[in-house]
């Protein structure tokens, strides 16, 4: 490895040291990047680590793929694996969604209540009730919610992500927002949250 | 639900752990990244070795540069013997004629060193 501190290596460069023929590139750009992409993968996917395991390795292998043509400075890697996860969860939820609409003629009894588990912990209550609640919103909402307020993204990096511009991403956001108020409405003392706090 | 409590949740979210990437998904990621690594190209294989004439016929430049210099040759060698009468034509337009032009004899023939002795 012709540096020490891989970490301070922009994602650019890695990028190319991995098209030149550095394995340890890759490795560096995994660490970095495959547990966000992980991450909203599974929150996109309301949860369903396997779906949100195939989905990142697919957001990397064409990571790989892309590599020998990246070229610099044009959009941020991240920006990049986060418009590629999006895409690839609207794709799967659509699919998922089929076979749940197939199965439900089966067997109409499922509800939602099967999916939260009974903590202990408010927070990790909190954390279920966040999910299933992101997971009533439609998908450009909640996606836009999930990068604006939990990936910590900025308007104009989710515009490029979505491909849509940054007027609608606000749109977006808000509207999500006010779904989300209104989903969790009942459950506000449940989850801890005094009134007047 | 006011947007203050939403905001907590979304900040609790926030500070949640990353996921925790397994060791399959690891490997998985990592074998997926060697085997699309692209390549360095195969270094190119020793030219087949010619005989001498192939080799001649490649220095000068192929069969088409053989061509142009055979050409060039014949060329030069219809020059150097036919009568070069166009320039005498002009030379006698110009109403000079050929014993009035002086000449200087820069390289003595042979002759004269044979008659020398």
């Amino acid at each position: 490895m012709p540096f020490d501190d891989a970490s301070d290596v922009p994602d650019d460069a890695l990028l190319v040291l991995y098209a030149n023929g550095d394995g340890a590139a890759a490795r560096e750009l995994a660490a970095r990047h495959l547990p966000r992409v992980l991450a909203y993968a599974t929150r996109m996917l309301g949860g369903d680590r396997a779906e949100a395991e195939d989905v990142a390795q697919e957001a990397m292998l064409r990571l790989w793929r892309i590599a020998p043509e990246w070229r610099q400075g044009e959009a941020k890697v991240s920006t990049w694996l986060y418009r590629v996860v999006t895409n690839l969860c609207t794709d799967r939820l659509r699919g998922i969604r089929r076979r749940r609409a197939v199965a439900l003629d089966d067997a109409p009894e499922v509800t939602d209540g099967a999916k939260s588990v009974e903590v202990g912990l408010v927070e990790n209550d909190r954390m279920t009730a966040l999910a299933l609640a992101l997971d009533t919103l439609p998908d450009r909402q909640r996606q836009a919610v999930i990068l604006r307020h939990i990936e910590g993204l900025s308007n104009p990096e989710i515009a490029e992500v979505m491909d849509i511009g940054v007027e609608a991403v606000e749109s977006l956001t808000a509207r999500g927002k006010r779904a989300l108020a209104t989903a969790l409405a009942g459950r506000r003392a449940e989850l801890g949250y005094e009134e007047g706090s | 639900m006011q947007d203050s409590d939403l905001d907590d949740l979304f900040a609790t979210a926030r500070r949640e752990p990353a996921a925790v990437v397994s060791v399959g998904l690891m490997a998985r990621v990592m074998a997926d990244a060697e085997a699309h690594q692209p390549r360095a190209a195969k270094p190119l294989a020793a030219a087949p070795r010619g005989g001498f004439w192939r080799g001649a016929l490649s220095a000068i430049g192929g069969a088409g540069a053989l061509a142009g210099l055979s050409t060039a040759t014949l060329a030069g060698v219809w020059i150097g013997f036919a009568q070069p009468s166009a320039v005498i034509a002009v030379t006698e337009a110009f109403g000079v004629e050929g014993s009035l032009i002086e000449t200087v004899d820069v390289l003595p023939t042979f002759d004269d060193f044979l008659t020398e002795g």
